[in-house]
Formats: structure tokens, sequence, C-alpha cells
């Protein structure tokens, strides 16, 4: 099995409670996580961070900064000034985006601040760079209200080709995105929405093919009413999904037009309150429990406890069940567990188990399509390409029920996943510039590798010094 | 400000193609108002500490109700779903005609309660509920129909003011 790229955080809160293989397992993985720990502390220590800004033009002498540089810069500017969208030929804002979050809700460490945010944006804009070509530009900002953060973003957002929202706390995330999403001309996108909604609709798209399923005719429980299952509720919908066959349960419960805490939702998550009044609880009420009666479909994205969903659930499924089980770094039900209890087809978020829905395939590939197309904006349906690309190029390589979506080590999807978005804004009338899906194709080819070559020139330039032991960082500090 | 003026440009209620039938409630529907009753005391709760829900509120709507519903100067009607929803209360109206010793026109029609299930909002129920309310109030001889919310609650701010409604008395509360 490959090891984890996501780090598993087991912190084996009540070890009698697990799956009995799993506990040593747990164990394992916890200690694993802690030297993890350590050692990326050190590193970060030696490297002093992650990215830096690099100049993309040949620097012969000083005088070279006169066409860098005042004088000859002023008419670049003038040229701007005269058409704005040429700031995506003249500068390098047509790969450039920004990294923004205001540090409430990091990872599984809650609400730790801008300044703590910044080493995992700057591990973020890494995979832009690496996995999308992608120049990212981490960006915690102190933001205490949603209108500060709103503002500060709309002021900064001229820099950029692109604005990815990262780490902000369930349901304000749902507001800032559709807001900034209305006043910004550019495409703007929180992975815990969309990224982890568009991973999860692939595999799904996947499992009922496997399973000889439609869209139209299944009956689904959503597990968890955070982030990514509104948003995947929302695309379900749009996939054709029958509201009423749809369950979203929480930890109330299933979500129905009539429960009591509706009003308060109406208030205070009116993304939540608009899926209660379109799903109606699917026909169901009451727990978990009543939900999963005969349903097809269980994903979920709630809490990290092996015991959230139990072997009984899997087993009042339909018959073949599907269950995603999404919950980092501890899925909701372990995978040997689900598929005793008669899953047929079982996908988690760790790339330890087969099936991982990793957002990952997503958003390196959905901003390298959408900045190659200089897209003004990035609908829903932009959203759906990227996961039926994702899905279609699993199939191609063959589907069965422990391959159901691309691992990482599939390097071509990303590509293909970006000349699907590339193609989609040109289809959408959202593209400043159209190119054919085989330029899109052979452009983010091009971008991709390069960063990889990037990477590996200067490492053999020894300008990135090479990763140093973990005996030998005790003794050495930072150059 | 009286409101059986409401002229509903391009309403979708000024035939009542909205999913209900509204009724004067009896006694026998005591049961299902206090519930829904009970849910707009605690939408309200959401607005202000001092709209603090009672322990023994829901004995109290039952006593209100059961008095008002006999009570000559209060309006209180029942909105029944139509179709599968037949026989079964979606929303109900409370309100009440008071003096005002003061001022002309002299009797004012409150709306004090004005509630819907989720699943009935947002078409054009409410403008129903409002025009008929009115229409009942003015046949008690109200003169001015007014509302009674929160004032942190702007769904309703923009609810009456889109349907003529301002503020004309404010209430300021402080603990004591």
């Amino acid at each position: 099995m490959a090891e984890s790229t996501v780090a598993p955080v087991d912190e084996g809160r009540d070890p009698r409670r697990r799956a009995k293989p799993r506990r040593t397992a747990g164990a394992r993985s916890g200690r694993k996580t802690a030297a993890l720990g350590r050692r990326a502390v050190a590193l970060s220590h030696f490297y002093g961070g992650k990215v830096e800004t690099v100049p993309k033009v040949p620097v012969r002498s000083l005088r070279d900064f006169a066409l860098w540089y005042t004088p000859g810069v002023a008419e670049v500017s003038r040229a701007i000034q005269a058409d704005p969208d040429r700031s995506f030929d003249l500068t390098g804002r047509w790969n450039t985006i920004a990294i923004v979050t205001d540090g409430s809700r990091v990872l599984g460490l809650g609400d730790i601040g801008p300044r703590a945010a910044l080493p995992v944006m700057e591990g973020k804009a890494l995979l832009f760079k690496w996995l999308g070509g992608v120049d990212a530009v981490p960006l915690p900002i102190h933001a205490p209200t949603p209108d500060a953060f709103l503002s500060t973003v709309e002021a900064i957002a001229p820099a950029f080709g692109g604005i990815n929202l990262e780490d902000i706390a369930s349901p304000k995330c749902f507001g800032i995105l559709e807001e900034l999403q209305r006043r910004l001309p550019i495409p703007v996108w929180h992975d815990d929405q969309l990224g982890t909604a568009a991973s999860t609709i692939a595999g799904l798209l996947n499992a009922l093919e496997l399973t000889h399923r439609s869209m139209r005719e299944i009956r689904t429980v959503l597990l968890g009413a955070g982030a990514a299952n509104l948003v995947t509720a929302r695309l379900l919908l749009a996939l054709g999904h029958d509201p009423h066959r749809l369950s979203v349960v929480d930890q109330r419960g299933v979500l129905d037009a009539e429960r009591d805490d509706v009003d308060e939702l109406m208030l205070r998550n009116p993304w939540k309150y608009r899926v209660a009044l379109q799903t109606d609880g699917g026909g169901r009420s009451g727990d978990l429990a009543h939900a999963v009666e005969g349903a097809d479909v269980l994903l979920a994205a709630s809490t990290p406890d092996p015991n959230t969903i139990r072997p009984e659930h899997v087993r009042a499924m339909a018959k073949d069940p599907i269950v995603f089980a999404l919950a980092n770094p501890v899925p909701e039900i372990w995978p040997e567990v689900a598929t005793a209890a008669g899953a047929a087809i079982v996908a988690t978020g760790r790339s330890d188990f087969p099936n991982q829905v990793n957002n990952s395939l997503i958003f390196p590939a959905v901003f390298r399509g959408v900045l190659d197309a200089r897209a003004r904006s990035i609908p829903d349906e932009i959203v759906l390409a990227a996961a039926r690309e994702l899905a279609a190029h699993a199939r191609d390589r063959g589907l069965s029920a422990s391959h159901l979506l691309p691992t990482m080590e599939e390097v071509e999807v990303f590509p293909h996943v970006a000349a699907a978005v590339g193609e989609a804004s040109v289809r959408l009338g959202i593209a400043r510039r159209a190119l054919s899906r085989d330029e899109f194709l052979e452009r983010a080819r091009a971008l991709m590798q390069r960063s990889e070559r990037l990477v590996r020139a200067l490492a053999r330039a020894r300008l990135t010094p090479p990763m140093p032991s973990a005996k030998s960082l005790e003794d050495r500090s930072a150059p | 400000m009286t409101a059986t003026n409401d002229a509903a440009p391009g309403g979708p209620s000024d035939t009542p193609t909205v999913p209900i039938h509204l009724r004067p409630a009896r006694a026998a529907d005591i049961p299902a108002l206090v519930p829904l009753l009970l849910r707009l005391k605690r939408l309200n709760e959401e607005f202000d500490p001092l709209l603090k829900v009672r322990d023994d509120a829901e004995h109290q709507a039952n006593e209100v109700l059961r008095a008002q519903l006999s009570d000559p100067k209060a309006v209180i009607l029942a909105a029944e779903g139509v179709g599968p929803d037949k026989d079964k209360v979606v929303g109900f109206v409370r309100a009440l005609v008071r003096e005002r010793p003061f001022y002309t026109p002299e009797w004012e029609g409150v709306i004090v309660d004005i509630y819907l299930l989720p699943l009935y909002r947002r078409r054009g129920v409410g403008e129903y509920l409002l025009r008929e309310t009115s229409a009942a109030l003015k046949a008690k001889g109200a003169g001015v129909v007014t509302a009674e919310f929160p004032a942190q609650n702007e769904i309703a701010i923009r609810f009456y003011a889109k349907r003529g409604f301002r503020p004309i008395q404010l209430l300021h509360a402080r603990s004591l």
C-alpha cells in the first residue's frame, strides 16, 4: 500500500472502541505522524519556508532594469491602463493566484489564525506549482468579519488570475465564496466546498457505473452537512438526482423542512436551510438508521470516528451499497468493516486505502484550466466538467471496486482535467481566450512539466540544498 | 396606513393559487397551532436574549389561544395545506384589535404572530395571509394595521416594507 501523502493523524482517543484489526495500525500510524511532524518542523526551519519568488526574465546587468523596471515599464502600464485585460498578457497575472485564508478552520486544527495557517498555505502553494504549474501566493489575512474578508480579497484581486480560498469555517465560507464569485471578474474557488465535492462526485459517477445504477433512480444519504456535503447535494441535484430520494443527515438526524432548528438555519445557515427545503429529508425523518434503510449510496463527510457508521447501517442499505467514508484522518467506518457488512464499493479520504477521494486530483488541474482559458468565473458546470473528466480517466484505465478514481501517481490525469476545464470555460462563454481542447492539453502538460524541471534544475544547481537527513538536521541551521 | 390598499402588482397571490386554504381557527385547532406558535417564539429568541422563551411557554400558548379564540377583538386564522396536506395546519396568523385613545385612526389591528412552515414560504402565501388578515381586522373596525416583530428580524422588515409598512413606533428595551 502506498505511503500516505496526506499524513493521517490518528489521535487514538479511545482505542477500546476501535475495531480490533486496526488497533495496532492506528498506533503505528500515530507514531509515524508524530515523527513526520517533528521532521516537518526541522525542515521548515532548515529551508526557511517552502516557496520563494524566482525571476522569469534574464538579467544580464543592471541596465536591463530599464526594460523590466523604469523607464521602460511605464509603457507596459499604459498599455494595461488602456485595456485592463492586457494584464493577462503583459504580467504574470495569467498564471498567478492567491491562496487566501483567515485561518478560521485549518486542517483539523480549528481556528488557529492567519499566522499559524501560513505553513499550510505555503504547502498548498507548492502543490499548486508542482502539480498544476500555477504560481500561487500564500496569503493568510487578518479578517475578523466576513465583510473585512470580502473587501480585502476584492482589494487584492487586480494582481491575480484567480483566488483559491482555503480553510475558512463553515457556514461563513458559503457566503464568502458566493459573494466573491459575484464581485470578482476572475475564478474564485473554495477547495473545502468545490474540490471535495467534485472528487466525491467523480468517485460516485464511477461507483454508479460499476454497480449499474443511474443517478435518477438512486436513494442517497449524505452524512454531515458541512462545506463539502452541502455542495455535493447541490451538484447531485444538478446531475438529476431526485431531491425526494436525497436525505441529508447531521448530528441532529435527518434534515427535513420541519425539523425544530429549521428556522434557526434560515437565519444562520441559509445554504443548509435551502437543502432542507429542497430535499425535505428525502422522505425520511429521524436518525441515520432511518435514513440508510434501502439507500443505494452513503456519502459521509462528518466526524473522524470509525464508529460513526455502524455495520448495521451498511447492512440496512440496498443490495451492493456504495459507502464513501471521507472524514480525515479517521474514516467514519473502517473500509474492511464496511466491506464485511456488505458494501460493494468503499472509498475514503486516505491514501493508504484503495479509492482515495482526494481533492489534490482536482484543484491544481482546475486552476490550470481556468487560468489557461483566462476564465472570468467558475460556475458549477466547470466543477462538474472536472469531476466527469476525473471519472472518465479512471474508466479508461479500467474501473474496478478498488480502482474507482485515478491515484496521484497517474499524473496524466492533471492535464486532461485541465483541458476539460478549459474547454468547458470556452463552451460556457466565460473564457477570455478560446483554445481548442488539444491546445489546452498541450499547454497544461508543458506548464506542469516545467515545474518539475524547474525544481529538479534548482536541486541540480544546489540552489535548493539537498534534503538533509534527520540526524544532520540536529546540528545544522538554515543557510 | 391601511393595508387593504395593497395593489400587489404582479403578485402571484391575487387569486389564491397559493397552496393553502385559509379559515378562522377553532378550538379544535389548538393542538396544531401551539407547536407553530412556539416555533415562531423560538425563532424570535434567535434575535434577542430579551426574547428568551419561557419554560412554560407551551402551557401559555394553550391558554392564550383558548382565551383569544373566543375574544371578539382577536383574529386567529389557520392555514391548511391542500392536496396531500389537506387538513394539516401549516401556518397561522394571530392579530388583535387595540384601541388607540389618543391617535386616529382610533382602532389598530396588530399582527402579533404570523408563521408558515418553511415549505409554504416564498410562494405568495405570506402576502395572501397579510391581505386576508388585514381584511378581517378592517371588518372589526381597525383603521390601521401594524405588525410586531423583533427589531433584528431583517426578513420581516423586508417583508413588511415591500408591502407598504413603515416603522411608526420603536420599542427599546434594557434589562433590569
